[in-house]
């Protein structure tokens, strides 16, 4: 479908050999759990390498005969209260436990009668013991029983809920997601209040089991979109993951292009938007990052304050962007191509000031504005990195050397210096950092074009990169939709935001089909009657006109 | 065949974009003087005969390529020659449009740069948007679209505030008669660009509706039409009939005569971009058609290969064509209308239209069953 040159071949190998190694993982011999406490402790001993941070408390219960009983838990993954109180106080002090008691009954009993605590269930392999002793559960053996009761006790110490440090607004939600996936769904609960909003987790990650959850709201999303991102998330098979970062390179649509193919954001109100016109959210646990597919390019140059200013308001922000993020590729390529090649297209008093000031530069233009770029590049990099202390020298240094210096000692021309700040300006500008990277990569090919073939140059790479865009799909959506296949409809939301009052469909290629309509008719607000100049053909004297 | 589908918006602005690609430079029709739009708007209504001619052949065979019916018709041996000439026939003009598209380039604005270059890193723009696909360089068309009709505006606009506009250029509208008129439209207009059209035998097939495409053809050809005969009085109407005719270029002149404010001068990138965007599509159109022809024709399996090797064949023919560019300009004029386009758009599109015709409806009185 995608274009005609796929290698089907391929794709048939990579699929089967996907195939053969979840047999492998299947095949895998499960051992169970033995009924005396010893050997299980043993066992457990060999399997940890003796880790010191896993606790062993091992209690007595029932008096005649007696029976052992031992909790495990890991410490600093559990929530300290919830094991001492609720665990080992109610075990130790429960008066069912002092009766007579077979060693049988004694695991019901425990987790019928004694523990007080929410989630409690029994497992007989060592594989889902594991599992959750090492997510902060505890686990209870009693001696002579060849199962183990799981206690849900996670918890620990957590960054607790912060002001979301990327796609600040200044109205809106001050809440940001956490490492938690726990937490970060509650968010989205606590905003979409519907039992449509269903969830489905995995785990992700031979080595690292990482809890991986995607969200949707039933009835909204496409089911072929929904489909699709399980269908990719189930076909990773990676020992490790440690942030969104690492399922977003792997269940991307196309590999080799500057621009994200998918969206990521801190804020919950996002994802809520995003939900709501029919995308899928993808959780990973430890990074405060959500994904959200499919991403559209004109979804990168929203910001969820759009939606809670006035139309216009947001429309005209919209339209800035857009202007800014042009600026920022093609900026100083223009300024390139403009002195080298087209001196007749610019009006002759600028030309003579330019002209002036690149009199003492050695260098051509575009080496001018590929060192200056390169320059521009290093301080951003080195000031994202070091330590804040140093960063006050960092601004001096680079001030003064660049902005100065070099300008004075006749290195780089003044008006050079402007082009680059301008579009160093215009790129921290755009509201998405993914997609302000990939402007600052195309900005290099840019100049390169323009200094070897000036417009002419500059308006091929331009070309190239619409082609380039237009060829792009995430999860099978055109990424460039809807401008191109266009969709008039769909363009109410794009460079422009139509008022909320018109906002009558969901995305026709995102959100499922026979789900549409998004509010009543008749939405638009309206002055009470008989107001105003002419608003009614209410006869004088009927209405209210006091 | 690739396996794609476009809408009737997309189709409608490829061929929009495609008839004025590079019809938009030339002084079209230029011979007629003030009636020139006249002759641009007759040759119009010869396009929709040969567009019905061609709806007709499509309306046979609506899921086929061009070159595969082509074999339907005429028998495998000769059906295949006559795919292949077809073939030759589309790289022919991609390399032609080429050819325009680099001397026009060079002379206005890079008089140092190799035609060679320049041509090449144009036709490398043009493979690598063969080989996504016609769905891509369908909604790059689109995105396209928006952007030409918005410039167009802007230069509408500068147009008439500039004041330049002198309706009286116009007069009289019969300079030539109407008799040479007639003979111009359909010996000379008619072929460029009108008949081009027929390259979209290769591309209505992988239309989505196809029982609208009478509507959008007919209509994306009025309306390139109409546009090519506005520009035209345009051309006109600003820089006088002297000027318009003698101008290699009509409408780069009448953008430089643009002057707002004195600021707003030498508007020559927007020259530059026009000629860009429409060249590229045209030439992407007839590479694509050319490739996928090739593959269609020889069986080749994965088209998208095939589009390096078409893509230099057209960069070489575009460079051996002619030797300059006043040779080039005449074989365009003289001897390429007749020997060329004549057959390739008139003679044997209907020569297949009536063979189909008496073989399909051989085929249907077939299925009638015999009367007791």
């Amino acid at each position: 479908m995608v274009s005609f040159f796929k290698n089907k071949g391929q794709m048939k190998k990579r699929e089967k050999q996907k195939i053969d190694d979840k047999d492998q993982s299947k095949s895998k011999k499960l051992e169970y759990i033995d009924s005396s406490i010893s050997a299980n402790l043993d066992h457990m001993k060999k399997k940890t390498g003796n880790s010191p941070d896993i606790i062993v408390r091992t209690l007595k219960i029932s008096q005649n005969p007696e029976i052992k009983t031992t909790i495990l838990y890991v410490q600093g993954l559990i929530d300290n209260p919830s094991v001492t109180d609720f665990l080992i106080e109610s075990i130790m002090k429960n008066p069912h436990l002092k009766e007579k008691l077979l060693p049988k009954e004694a695991l019901d009993v425990i987790s019928e009668e004694v523990v007080s605590l929410g989630g409690v269930e029994s497992v007989t392999d060592w594989e889902k013991l594991f599992l959750s002793l090492l997510s902060g559960d505890s686990i209870i053996f009693v001696d002579g029983i060849n199962k183990a009761l799981v206690a849900s006790t996670r918890g620990g110490e957590r960054r607790s809920i912060q002001e979301p440090s990327t796609h600040l607004t200044v109205r809106g939600s001050r809440e940001g997601f956490t490492e938690s996936n726990a937490t970060n769904i509650a968010m989205l609960r606590r905003i979409i209040n519907s039992q449509d909003l269903w969830i489905e987790s995995m785990k992700i990650g031979t080595v690292t089991k990482t809890d991986v959850s995607i969200m949707y709201i039933n009835g909204i999303a496409k089911e072929g979109i929904v489909e699709e991102v399980k269908k990719r998330l189930k076909g990773i098979n990676i020992d490790s993951i440690l942030e969104s970062g690492y399922i977003e390179q792997l269940i991307e649509d196309q590999v080799m292009t500057p621009f994200p193919t998918l969206n990521h954001t801190e804020r919950p109100d996002m994802v809520a938007g995003n939900l709501l016109e029919g995308r899928v959210a993808i959780f990973v646990n430890g990074s405060p990052f959500v994904l959200v597919a499919p991403a559209l390019f004109v979804q990168f140059f929203q910001s969820v304050e759009d939606y809670y200013n006035r139309f216009d308001i947001a429309s005209a922000t919209r339209f800035l962007r857009i202007i800014v993020f042009i600026i920022s590729i093609v900026g100083p390529a223009v300024y390139v191509a403009a002195t080298t090649f087209h001196q007749e297209m610019i009006p002759s008093k600028l030309l003579v000031i330019v002209a002036a000031q690149r009199e003492t530069v050695p260098l051509p233009a575009v080496v001018e504005a590929l060192v200056m770029e390169i320059t521009f590049e290093i301080l951003r990099e080195a000031s994202l990195r070091m330590p804040k202390v140093v960063g006050s020298t960092m601004s001096i240094v680079g001030a003064l050397v660049i902005g100065q210096a070099a300008v004075q000692a006749g290195a780089v021309s003044p008006a050079m210096v402007i082009i680059v700040s301008i579009t160093a300006i215009a790129s921290f500008a755009t509201p998405s950092y993914s997609i302000a990277i990939s402007a600052r990569i195309v900005r290099f090919g840019f100049i390169i074009c323009a200094g070897v073939l000036g417009f002419y140059g500059m308006i091929l790479a331009f070309i190239v990169l619409i082609v380039h865009l237009c060829s792009l799909r995430s999860f099978g959506v055109p990424y460039m939709s809807p401008l191109a296949p266009l969709n008039p409809e769909g363009l109410g939301d794009t460079f422009f935001r139509r008022p909320m009052w018109a906002f009558k469909e969901r995305p026709k290629l995102l959100s499922s089909n026979n789900n549409l309509i998004r509010e009543g008719d008749n939405q638009r607000p309206l002055p009470p009657e008989s107001r105003g100049m002419k608003t009614s053909d209410k006869k004088k004297g009927e209405g209210n006109e006091s | 065949m690739e396996k794609a589908k476009i809408s009737g918006f997309q189709l409608f602005v490829l061929i929009f974009l495609f008839e004025i690609g590079s019809a938009l430079l030339v002084p079209l029709a230029g011979e007629a003087k003030q009636g020139a739009w006249l002759v641009i708007l007759i040759a119009m209504i010869g396009g929709f005969l040969l567009f019905f001619v061609y709806y007709g052949l499509f309306q046979y065979y609506p899921d086929q390529l061009l070159t595969e019916y082509v074999r339907h018709i005429m028998g495998n041996f000769l059906g295949r020659i006559v795919a292949f000439l077809y073939i030759l026939y589309f790289m022919y003009l991609a390399a032609r449009v080429l050819r325009d598209f680099g001397e026009t380039l060079l002379t206005f604005a890079y008089p140092h740069v190799p035609l060679f270059f320049a041509n090449a890193v144009f036709i490398l723009v043009v493979v690598y948007t063969v080989r996504k696909g016609i769905e891509v360089l369908a909604r790059t068309g689109e995105l396209f679209f928006v952007l030409e009709n918005l410039l167009f505006m802007t230069f509408i606009l500068l147009i008439v505030v500039s004041g330049m506009i002198h309706i009286n250029n116009l007069k009289p509208v019969f300079e030539i008669s109407g008799v040479e008129m007639m003979k111009m439209s359909f010996t000379e207009t008619l072929f460029f660009p009108f008949g081009e059209i027929i390259v979209f035998l290769m591309i209505f097939p992988y239309l989505n509706e196809p029982q609208r495409l009478k509507k959008i053809g007919i209509g994306s050809l009025a309306a390139s039409g109409i546009f090519l005969a506005f520009i035209m009085a345009l051309n006109v109407a600003v820089l006088g009939v002297d000027l318009t005719i003698r101008s290699q270029y009509p409408f780069l002149s009448l953008i430089q005569s643009i002057e707002i404010a004195g600021f707003l001068e030498r508007l020559d990138v927007y020259f530059l971009v026009k000629l860009m965007i429409g060249g590229f599509i045209k030439i992407s159109v007839f590479t694509y058609v050319a490739v996928t022809g090739t593959a269609n024709v020889f069986n080749f399996k994965e088209p998208s290969r095939l589009a390096y090797p078409v893509g230099f064949v057209i960069l070489l023919i575009s460079i051996v064509i002619a030797s300059s560019y006043s040779e080039h300009i005449h074989e365009g004029l003289g001897a390429v209308p007749i020997y060329v386009h004549l057959p390739f758009q008139v003679i044997i599109p209907v020569f297949l239209l009536v063979i189909a015709y008496f073989k399909n409806r051989k085929k249907k009185q077939g299925f009638v069953p015999p009367k007791p």
